[in-house]
């Protein structure tokens, strides 16, 4: 497990003439965890949320920020605001200068960087984000999405080490949400811990390592997802649902089927949850083979040949400059989120699929290929595209 | 709105990637001509010159630069009726006594009274709209800040213009709202409406400074904005472009010294 980067023991918080809005919280987030705060709306998870980047100062009790308790002297509180970036809830409150570049420039600049460092900054900030090309625009001028984007760019761009998002799919469309959320769990996969509040369960349960539970500024549960949503006693109370996946899970086990291994936080793992359950002999089928495309190597030249080669093949992007590559290339895309799962789900039909994701996240294509092939005990033949066999379904085959 | 639609075609138009600097002398140095010009002549070649430079390069819409244009163009023919009956003069075409004391005539020094300011407004005005039209308002602040305008200037320049998007924006929610509720249906109902309207719209203000204080706090506030991209490079064609008209119009300007329509 690796160590504690921020703690809270026993805060308190009241609104000057208002109700308490924190009344005795204790809890800690390890680092590169993904955390959602969970509860409806006035429960306090704002208030909480502005406490981690010392913007509210709990009435009592003690916030620790890498083992050390905040200080609320300024020079204190800017190395803490460098290292916990804050993403508003509304972009447009966020976002301050009149153009994308002054923008994201503004937190390096205030942190004093020179001048090609700024620049450097910004650059890979709005790489990060799929918003090259933009430095010269008005925010005003921008979608919602892209807002929201800039907003994060211009947090990123001081590279901290725990990004904290208040409600980030508020106000976007659902697959705008989804785009934020792999974003999210890009950021998560080069070391960050991810902090966000929300009341979108489906969103949450999928996505978190743990949840947190609020309610009238208490802590509910804290857990992981599949427990911290499944109890529904605990979920109704705070004016919750319970996701979907969980409470069909929840119904069929009612049913009397013995179902087997964890309880289901995707699609993909209730396939498995149901193909166990019918036992159908798995091993006889053919499964589809997933093909791995680096978007950051040169092969990406040869993309389209390739998909030319392979007609009817589906085509998942992972991560925004994936998806840049894909948009430049005009590649159709079928599957712009989830799309490891989405592409086993394939596999596990029989049909083959390509992966297009940056160097940072191949690596998590094969992982997550591997686990499941360990838990299920199907294997599923992924390659590298340079190193794909050139006659997919004859290799196939011969696979066990 | 309107003044979206301006800053829209400024970051689009033809002559986007022109020097600021080249689009400001040419558009400041045409206001200046106008006003230095005695003849009707040169102003009405400067705004000829830069209407085509408005429609043929920067590509700019006819039918949006007609609808621009077409407010001052009003006001322009209004002022100057006035000015051709009021003033008087020795060459009288027509005269109406309307009081001992006052009346009303069209002169020739009247005519060329009102042809000579009629011209000057819409010179000035189509410099104007050039400089609307071509060049950003974050444009506009790099050549402040090279030219030395106080930091604390700029920066309250950049806060003003990137909030005035965000509470037009809230005013016309604001606004759409009360409409949707038969707001501005009877005149004291609109009175009503409209200092509600008001009094919403200075809330929502003051919240979204509180929000700024919070988000530039949030990111280490220092007092310090950020660098703003470079300007575009001076290119040579641009250039002389701009130092022909320039020069044409100073031409003009003295080669038609006081010279009248009639």
């Amino acid at each position: 497990m690796s160590s504690i980067i921020l703690e809270a023991r026993d805060i308190r918080y009241r609104y000057p003439r208002g109700l308490e809005a924190i009344c005795g919280i204790s809890f800690h987030i390890r680092k590169k965890e993904k955390i959602a705060l969970v509860g409806p709306n006035g429960a306090g998870k704002s208030t909480l949320l502005t406490m981690f980047n010392g913007m509210i100062r709990p009435d009592s009790g003690l916030m620790l920020f890498d083992n050390l308790p905040i200080q609320y002297d300024t020079p204190s509180l800017r190395m803490l605001r460098k290292r916990v970036g804050f993403v508003l809830q509304n972009p447009d409150r966020q976002i301050i200068a009149p153009t994308v570049y002054q923008d994201v420039a503004f937190g390096p600049t205030n942190l004093g960087y020179s001048e090609p460092e700024v620049k450097e900054a910004v650059t890979q900030a709005l790489r990060h984000v799929g918003l090259e090309g933009f430095e010269r625009r008005p925010p005003h001028q921008l979608s919602g999405g892209e807002k929201k984007r800039v907003a994060i760019a211009g947090v990123l761009a001081m590279d901290p080490d725990v990004l904290v998002f208040d409600e980030p799919t508020s106000g976007l469309d659902p697959s705008g949400s989804e785009d934020i959320m792999e974003l999210l769990d890009e950021l998560n996969h080069e070391g960050k811990t991810i902090i966000i509040s929300t009341h979108d369960v489906e969103l949450a349960y999928p996505w978190a390592d743990r949840a947190i539970l609020m309610l009238n500024g208490k802590i509910l549960k804290e857990d992981i997802p599949e427990v911290a949503f499944g109890n529904p006693e605990s979920v109704r109370k705070a004016h919750l649902s319970v996701p979907t996946l969980l409470e069909l899970h929840m119904e069929l086990q009612k049913r009397g089927f013995l179902l087997h291994g964890k309880k289901p936080r995707t699609v993909l793992d209730m396939m498995q949850c149901i193909e166990t359950l019918f036992e159908k002999s798995v091993s006889k089928k053919r499964h589809g083979m997933i093909t791995v495309c680096n978007v950051d190597l040169k092969t990406r030249e040869n993309l389209p040949k390739w998909l030319s080669e392979h007609t009817g093949i589906c085509t998942g992007a992972m991560g925004t400059r994936a998806k840049q590559c894909a948009e430049n290339l005009k590649i159709h895309l079928d599957f712009t989120y989830s799309v490891i799962d989405k592409c086993i789900l394939k596999a596990l039909l029989g049909e083959d699929s390509v992966i297009l994701t940056t160097e940072s996240m191949v690596k998590r294509v094969y992982l997550r290929v591997e686990a499941y092939g360990l838990e299920s005990g199907v294997h599923i033949p992924i390659y590298h595209i340079s190193t794909a066999p050139e006659e997919p379904n004859e290799k196939n085959k011969s696979l066990p | 709105m309107f003044e979206e639609l301006l800053e829209d075609i400024a970051q689009k138009n033809g002559l986007r990637e022109v020097n600021a600097y080249l689009k400001l002398a040419a558009g400041l140095g045409a206001i200046l001509l106008c006003l230095l010009s005695s003849s009707y002549l040169s102003p009405l070649f400067i705004a000829i010159v830069l209407t085509c430079a408005i429609l043929i390069l920067a590509k700019v819409d006819a039918k949006t630069y007609a609808e621009l244009f077409i407010v001052p163009f009003w006001f322009a023919i209004m002022s100057v009726a006035g000015i051709i009956l009021i003033t008087g003069g020795q060459d009288i075409f027509w005269q109406w006594n309307i009081l001992p004391s006052f009346s009303l005539s069209i002169t020739r020094e009247s005519i060329n009274q009102g042809m000579f300011v009629f011209c000057r407004v819409i010179g000035g005005m189509s410099a104007m709209i050039f400089i609307a039209l071509t060049t950003p308002m974050t444009d506009i602040f790099i050549v402040f800040r090279q030219c030395r305008v106080p930091e604390v200037v700029i920066d309250l320049m950049m806060i003003i213009y990137r909030t005035i998007f965000i509470l037009i924006d809230q005013v016309i929610q604001i606004y759409q709202a009360q409409v949707m509720r038969l707001g501005y249906s009877t005149y004291s109902e609109s009175l009503h409406s409209f200092a509600t309207l008001c009094g919403a719209a200075f809330i929502a203000s003051w919240d979204a400074g509180e929000d700024l204080i919070r988000a530039m706090d949030a990111r280490c506030y220092d007092g310090k904005f950020a660098l703003l991209g470079e300007s575009r490079p001076v290119e040579r064609i641009p250039c002389l472009a701009v130092v022909c008209f320039l020069f044409l119009s100073t031409a003009s300007v003295i080669a038609s010294g006081t010279m009248t329509i009639i």
